[in-house]
């Protein structure tokens, strides 16, 4: 039996303490340990970003880092964004009866920014940090910011205007 | 992959002849290297590329020497396999004197890398392997001269575990068709 | 019925799922008791199995158990043909599948040799170098021409050569008419191999339920009900105890169609051994050895033109690397073979190729499917012509559209589906006309280019057409119904990756039953809930299951409406369907609500009428006598940097024609993403073999897929000519966008560098190979 650590970290509000072995991915461990499955791995080695989280507020790659690393660590997954953990929840019509979605969250549903929704919550969490940044990003500089996460279904495109729509909701005092 | 290339030692060529067929400096040359002696042209043993305390990939490695003609050249073929991939290869080593401590190493490779590891890494092969082997050829040189070989360089920043682990395995089966 | 959500822009109904984290993908099943499969891959792409012992493997800590092709008895069998050959005359095919684990021999790099079952993954692959395996290398085969050269080592010793089809299509008399002709292009054009890299890789979870003696497996797959039949037959169980569901699957693009993969054939037979759940999920590296690729292919082609550049007829034979493995069949060269006619009048054609076994991974369709190397082929040669004969691009083409009045167009060679390709219905010349406005061809060509070459830069303009045969048969399934709740629900069989089902089939039964969009929901891929069709693939969707759906809301509006006239007694023309409920319509007052209709649908006492079918609920099929064929033009703006041999994209335009369009918001994504894939497939992404048929760059650090930086604006626009062989005159858009890309590429960078020993002849082309054909240029010009 390999030498467990136990760890303790805050995942979207919520205190967890547990027992890892030192090589168990932070992926891993948030999916199959915490069983917050929103969290998606694609590449394994950083490059798609589907298994982006925040850490402290900053986007990382889950797949990159050992559970153990996240000792002490306050993380929000996409599980933790609808909730209002970052900024001010906006009712989408449309999806009556279900959680209010975070203002990205709701802009990439009128956008159809999604297709298979894998590389989503990626995005998503790559895009919160970067937003709360430059809150009123050119084209290019959305580009830029999704650069370092792959999708294959949308070419991208609907996700800028999402963007778009998100900072320009943001101009006129809506949402976040 | 083929690799041409040359290096001088500053030593005369019976004694580097010697060196070069002891496993014991072969290994200082080859960080997480073992090499046993078998027979008189053939040598089995194992490479480890290790990060921190992980042990990435182990390669059982066997080799043979032919067409031995000493002190002037030989043949080495080398076998590597191991979970993540194999690497074999055919290396000729010509040994030509330059002056009475100068002995000027010509060698080619023809290296084949296969599996897993043959897939991550490769434009980094090249350049990699070029100026590991140096250091390696360098650090037998350095025996030559009697002073201790340094310490093994510093295993690569941890980016990405499986990358540098695969660029390090890489590394070390081009090493092991290089220098040995 | 009007449409009141057909063809609107409906933001979709499953994305609250997606966005939340609420999804279920394959790898989020968690079981209880769940074991983790690990397999060990042959490192060598040809080598005879000398020996293999997993006896330390077995012993080590958390290992379940460990399986080799021996252990598996009479399960082990190689797969199916999934498409057997088509019914071309002057055929000769030979044909090789998978298996499970290899036997006495492995054919590429990748292929499993053993199976190891473990408490995690990570102690799985812990074990994996424990298993000693001696493989004697062969010669490996890693180019199709190669392959089929006499002397070359054999892959299948059950066959003479590493053939494995050669087939000749013809129509007219192509011989005849070259000496008639003004000009000849003739080339030699190369397509390579590229991955189709959904975000997610495949996975499989497996349970056995001993009790119940039912089988479930968990499989991103986009075609999950042959899965099951092939399971249940193989596994000696009754269908109905197997139950395959494709959850929200992470892209498709075609290598999860269908393959009965030996994982996919594995999973199910080692859970049913050990009575617990197991799961094995594809790793990025994994999947660029274990999942199915596409796409090389080398043609010497000729185009004979008259002196106005009008096609006479088009010559092309080509060879078609299928891989180690052939389940496919010929479908891929077919769709090549067919695609390559492309909107024109071709009236003599002779097309023949090879298919030939190499040591590289099994090729299946990627999005796209054979086509890309045919149009590629096509424009090129037009391209060819029209500089020869001084003739406009886009002149050429128009020249040589089948006119509207063509439809249906029946070519007289068979295509995929078995049938003589018949193109349904277009019009082609509006595309083209409204594709050269958005981009604005003739200023570019007058003013933007020439004043750019003035500053010295090089901006290039392309333009090219094609269509897709989309749509095929067989046939799918749809079922309707209304619970007492008043909720619709609908359940068809295709598999969803991603294009949108659950709103897109949604639409069209609200359309028909008056409700919301969001008030139907919507179940794709679930042998458990609708167990009649094929799947996802061939951009068909849409338009077979569709127009399923279709035909189940129908029947249920009348069931609905039936047994509404009854209670509110009144007459069927007089009611009307209106948010969940059925009124009269001068009386509105006057109304049932669906769920207390269907209450009354399915009472529990008393007696019915005899041959009434109880509940609200419909069940419908649709099967096209032919696929419909799409169409569309693209247009691309280029800068070249001649120094770095740098292509940056900067304009594209989309005119598409797929039919009436349900959603136009799902339709430009699909586009768009496709355009994507194919700017990906020309520019960055080649699967590079070395002469041992060792894939060189398996991560996506080396085999790049565009990013956000990579991918230019993209404007679209349709044309729409209704399919006539469908209710709802739809036809097939998921592939589009990836189709046409490769030759449009190559036209804007010649446009933009206009050097006359310039031809870019081979797909992908990178940047490096672009600066050695710039150099190459440069030296004979």
């Amino acid at each position: 039996m390999r030498e467990l650590h136990t760890i303790q970290l805050t995942v979207n509000g919520v205190r967890h303490e547990r027992s890892v072995e030192p090589r168990l991915l932070l992926s891993d461990f948030l999916r199959q340990d915490l069983e917050l499955t929103g969290t998606h791995v694609g590449c394994e080695h950083g490059v798609c970003g589907a298994c982006t989280v925040l850490m402290n507020g900053e986007a990382v790659r889950s797949c990159l880092m050992f559970a153990v690393q996240a000792d002490g660590a306050e993380l929000t997954t996409v599980e933790g964004l609808a909730d209002g953990a970052h900024g001010a929840a906006a009712a989408t019509e449309g999806v009556a009866e279900e959680a209010p979605l975070h203002p990205l969250q709701a802009a990439f549903h009128e956008a159809h920014a999604l297709q298979c929704g894998f590389c989503t919550p990626g995005v998503l969490l790559t895009l919160i940090p970067f937003l709360e940044e430059n809150p009123d990003p050119d084209e290019p500089e959305i580009r830029e910011a999704l650069s370092g996460n792959l999708c294959r279904c949308t070419g991208y495109q609907s996700m800028v205007e999402a963007v778009r729509a998100v900072a320009e909701g943001a101009d006129r005092g809506e949402g976040a | 992959m083929e690799i041409q290339s040359e290096f001088l030692f500053s030593g005369p060529r019976d004694e580097l002849w010697v060196n070069l067929m002891d496993p014991a400096v072969l290994a200082k040359a080859l960080p997480g290297t073992k090499l046993e002696r078998v027979d008189e042209d053939r040598y089995v043993g194992e490479m480890e590329a290790t990060v921190g305390p992980v042990t990435a990939a182990r390669f059982d490695v066997a080799i043979e020497l032919v067409d031995k003609v000493v002190p002037e050249s030989f043949t080495m073929r080398v076998d590597g396999k191991g979970a993540a991939g194999f690497t074999k290869g055919t290396a000729h080593v010509q040994l030509a004197e330059q002056g009475p401590d100068e002995t000027l190493m010509k060698y080619t490779a023809d290296l084949q890398v296969g599996g897993r590891i043959a897939g991550v890494g490769q434009r980094l092969l090249d350049s990699v392997a070029k100026s590991m082997s140096h250091q390696g050829l360098e650090a037998i040189n350095r025996h030559l001269q009697g002073e201790a070989p340094p310490e093994a360089a510093a295993p690569v920043q941890l980016l990405s575990r499986p990358v540098v682990l695969a660029i390090g395995i890489v590394v070390l089966a081009v090493l092991l068709v290089l220098l040995l | 019925m009007s449409a009141a959500f057909f063809g609107a822009p409906v933001p979709r109904n499953e994305d609250h799922r997606l966005l939340t984290g609420q999804a279920l993908f394959v790898d989020d099943v968690q079981l209880e008791g769940m074991l983790h499969v690990a397999f060990l891959r042959s490192d060598y792409a040809h080598a005879r199995i000398t020996s293999l012992d997993v006896s330390a493997a077995r012993e080590s800590d958390g290992i379940v158990a460990v399986y080799t092709a021996a252990d598996l008895g009479e399960y082990w069998q190689p797969g199916p043909l999934l498409v057997p050959p088509q019914p071309i005359e002057r055929l000769e095919f030979h044909c090789a599948t998978q298996v499970p684990l290899a036997k006495d021999k492995v054919r590429h790099v990748g292929e499993p040799i053993a199976a190891v079952v473990a408490r995690s993954r990570y102690e799985a692959e812990d074990a994996l170098p424990l298993i000693q395996v001696e493989l004697d290398p062969l010669p490996a085969v890693a180019d199709p021409v190669g392959a089929l050269e006499s002397d070359a080592p054999r892959i299948h010793e059950q066959f003479e050569s590493n053939l494995a089809a050669h087939a000749i299509q013809e129509k007219g008399d192509y011989a005849s008419i070259v000496e008639q002709a003004a000009l000849v292009v003739r080339r030699r054009l190369l397509h390579d191999r590229g991955a189709s890299a959904p975000m997610e890789n495949r996975g499989v979870v497996a349970s056995w339920d001993q009790k119940s003696g039912e089988l479930t497996v968990w499989d991103t797959t986009q075609a999950p009900i042959p899965i099951r039949n092939g399971l249940a037959s193989m596994l000696g169980l009754p269908e109905h105890q197997v139950r395959v569901i494709a959850p929200f699957i992470g892209g498709g693009f075609g290598p999860k169609i269908m393959m009965f993969y030996p994982e996919e054939v594995l999973l199910p037979w080692i859970t049913m051994q050990l009575g617990q759940p197991v799961k094995w999920i594809e790793d990025r590296q994994e999947s660029f050895f274990a999942t199915t690729q596409e796409r090389n292919q080398v043609h010497e082609a000729e185009l004979a033109v008259d002196a106005e550049g009008r096609i006479l007829g088009v010559r092309d034979s080509f060879v078609y690397d299928a891989g180690a493995y052939n389940p496919y069949g010929l479908t891929l060269p077919i769709n090549t073979q067919c695609t390559l006619l492309g909107p024109y009048v071709v009236p003599n054609y002779y097309s023949e190729f090879r298919a030939a076994f190499t040591n590289k991974p099994i090729v299946s369709p990627v999005r796209g499917a054979g086509r890309q190397p045919g149009v590629f082929v096509m424009e090129r040669l037009l391209d060819l012509a029209a500089r020869e004969l001084g003739i406009d691009v886009t002149e050429i083409r128009r020249r040589n559209f089948l006119p509207p009045d063509a439809f249906p167009h029946d070519h007289g060679i068979i295509y995929q589906d078995s049938a003589s390709l018949v193109y349904d219905s277009g019009n082609y010349e509006p595309a083209l006309d409204r594709a050269t406005e958005m981009i604005d061809y003739a200023r570019f060509l007058s003013e933007t280019q020439p004043a750019a070459r003035a500053e010295g830069r090089h901006v290039g303009i392309g333009i090219v057409s094609y269509v897709e045969g989309t749509g095929i048969g067989p046939y799918e399934g749809a079922r309707v119904s209304v619970e007492p709740s008043g909720r619709v629900s609908l359940a068809t069989g295709v598999g969803t990756q991603g294009q949108g089902h659950f709103t897109s089939f949604a639409q069209i039964v609200a359309d028909q039953l008056g409700v919301e969009v969001t008030d139907v929901e919507v179940v794709t891929g679930d042998t458990g809930k609708f167990h009649w069709g094929t799947g996802t693939f061939a951009s068909r969707g849409a338009v077979v299951a569709g127009n399923a759906c279709h035909a189940a809301a129908v029947a249920l509006r009348e069931k609905i409406l039936e047994q509404a006239a009854q209670e509110l007694e009144a007459e069927l023309a007089d009611l009307e369907l209106v948010a969940g409920t059925v009124r009269v319509k001068e009386a509105p007052g006057r109304s049932i609500a669906f769920g207390e209709l269907a209450v009354l649908a399915n009472p529990l006492r008393g007696a019915v009428r005899p041959g009434t079918e109880p509940g609200l609920e419909a069940t419908a099929y649709f099967g096209p006598e032919k696929g419909s064929t799409a169409s569309g033009v693209h247009a691309m703006i280029v800068e070249v940097d001649p120094e770095t041999a740098m292509v940056d994209v900067q304009r594209y335009v989309v005119v598409h024609d797929c039919g009436r369009v349900i959603n136009p918001t799902i339709v430009r994504g699909q586009i768009i993403g496709g355009v994507a894939h194919g700017i990906g497939n020309c520019f960055y992404e080649q699967l590079v073999f070395d002469e041992n048929a060792q894939l060189q760059n398996a991560s996506f650090m080396d085999y790049l897929i565009p990013t956000a930086t990579d991918v230019p604006p993209v404007d679209t626009d349709h044309v729409v000519t209704p399919s006539p062989f469908n209710p709802l005159g739809i036809k097939g858009a998921g592939e589009a966008g990836a189709i046409p890309t490769n030759p449009l590429f190559a036209q804007a960078v010649e446009n933009a560098l206009q050097m006359p020993g310039l031809e870019i002849l081979e797909m992908p082309i990178s940047p490096n190979r672009l600066f050695e054909l710039l150099e190459a240029a440069r030296e004979t010009g």
